[in-house]
């Protein structure tokens, strides 16, 4: 009988692949990626792209994966990709690309969280804050606090009718709306902030976002 | 079966004792059977304004706790035939002393011998306001043209819009119609808009307010007074008429009275 191959590597135009047989059991495949790896006469360092197919690999699977290519010391994961992934991960990413509509007003001391983009259809009032992971879109007027891409997504924008907020935060940065700040304009009405390329929280007019985000748009229209 | 209203504002010394006992004394005046309960536990003052403090036999506390019957601790305004009763709080225990359920049992029963209970809420949304708001069915919120009011009573209406009631109505009281006139002041527009509730009235500024309180005769009973009148007007906005806004110009010269003072002179 010959012995059927479970690991094989393969160069492709974007680099070296290596896929791993997503039909044999676990324990087979890894221990025939060892052997792979320690056989490779490779020189230098070079890359390589982990394809698992329909295997689906926890965490600890996935460490395991990329400790064993590791210790090659002429391969280094890039990236495993799978074409499996869980129900849970795919409820939350079902979540993350919902847009929630919350209709009434955030009064002081209330907070209204969304796991995807947040749509506000009346006022924020000072001390109020709104929070999502994803963007933040206020039909009404912003006069409290605003937090757009809470988990991380810099790519987040906060808009409003009424752009008055006492705090603006989009991931990770923060800005407070003093009097002193020179993005604060004078009208503050159809506005969004986002991040700027220098890092900072700065603000422009709404209809801005379709150069500065263009990503934001979920479909082509308008023809 | 009457109706339970709670007067409240988060923010203390707004005027929500006073508010009080004055709505309760107009509603009277009007023939309606009014009860008011003062839940400020530990620190009771609907009693001093209303000229009933010696009075004072039983409390809400006692009747909670079954010491006496409810009949026993109301005490009855004599300037109203049957018309106005207090039930007042009680000094010597702590607000914990009383449950949201146990008040809301005993507002219920009030319910069924009055038209309108009025129960003033302590300052604070801790235990006391809760106790306050357990029992009602509506909510007044009354706030001055100042921004930490305006601030306070932000947070309570979002407290109170969860609660299984009727939308809180605003009172903004103690509007100084000089400093609102030059622009100094919030003006009542802008605290509506901010806080986007119905505006159910407005209480001018009036010394006599405090002079009144201080004698326990609650101002509305003088009924040329500019804050009487805004307290009456509310009143009878709560009974359903609708009383047009008076206007802050009220009590400064009109223009017949400007063109009188030119040829006086």
């Amino acid at each position: 009988m010959t012995k059927q191959h479970y690991v094989t590597i393969k160069g492709t135009k974007d680099g070296l692949v290596l896929r791993l047989d997503d039909k044999c059991a676990y324990s087979d495949m890894i221990a025939e990626l060892r052997n792979k790896v320690s056989e490779n006469s490779l020189d230098g360092l070079a890359e390589v792209k982990v394809h698992i197919g329909t295997r689906y690999c926890n965490e600890e699977e996935l460490r395991e994966i990329m400790n064993v290519v590791h210790e090659s010391p002429h391969l280094r994961v890039s990236k495993i990709q799978s074409e499996v992934i869980t129900i849970e991960e795919c409820n939350r990413k079902i979540l993350e690309n919902q847009s929630e509509t919350y209709i009434g007003i955030v009064r002081s001391g209330q907070v209204v969280k969304a796991d995807g983009d947040l749509v506000v259809i009346g006022d924020v009032n000072p001390n109020g804050r709104v929070v999502a992971a994803g963007s933040i879109y206020i039909l009404g007027r912003l006069k409290g606090i605003a937090h757009a891409g809470a988990t991380g997504n810099e790519e987040a924008v906060i808009a409003a009718s009424w752009l008055e907020a006492t705090h603006l935060m989009i991931a990770d940065k923060m800005e407070t709306m003093t009097d002193e700040l020179t993005i604060l304009s004078e009208q503050p009405e159809m506005e969004c902030a986002y991040i700027h390329p220098n890092g900072f929280i700065a603000i422009d007019r709404l209809q801005e976002l379709r150069i500065l985000r263009p990503n934001l748009s979920t479909f082509k229209g308008g023809s | 079966m009457g109706e339970a209203i709670v007067i409240t504002s988060g923010k203390g010394g707004v005027g929500k004792t006073t508010t009080s006992a004055n709505l309760g004394t107009a509603l009277a005046l009007q023939g309606k059977k009014v009860c008011l309960v003062d839940t400020d536990i530990g620190l009771r003052n609907l009693d001093v304004i209303l000229g009933l403090e010696n009075r004072i036999i039983y409390d809400l506390v006692d009747v909670i706790s079954g010491r006496c019957k409810i009949h026993q601790a109301l005490v009855k305004d004599k300037r109203f035939e049957d018309g106005l009763f207090l039930l007042p709080a009680a000094q010597t225990t702590d607000k914990n002393a009383v449950t949201p359920e146990e008040m809301k049992e005993l507002i219920t029963e009030l319910k069924r011998d009055y038209d309108y209970i009025l129960i003033d809420c302590p300052a604070g949304i801790e235990q006391g306001y809760k106790n306050a708001v357990a029992g009602a069915d509506r909510a007044i919120v009354v706030t001055t043209p100042e921004i930490s009011a305006v601030r306070d009573a932000d947070r309570i209406i979002g407290l109170l819009e969860q609660e299984d009631i009727e939308p809180p109505k605003l009172i903004v009281n103690r509007i100084k119609s000089r400093l609102v006139n030059s622009g100094e002041a919030l003006d009542v527009n802008e605290i509506t808009m901010h806080l986007s509730i119905d505006l159910l009235g407005i209480v001018l500024d009036d010394e006599n307010v405090i002079s009144s309180s201080n004698r326990g005769e609650p101002v509305v009973m003088d009924p040329s007074n500019p804050a009487a009148i805004g307290y009456r007007n509310i009143a009878r906005r709560i009974l359903g008429e609708s009383v047009p806004l008076m206007s802050l110009d009220e009590g400064r010269p009109g223009f017949f009275g400007k063109l009188k003072s030119l040829f006086v002179k």
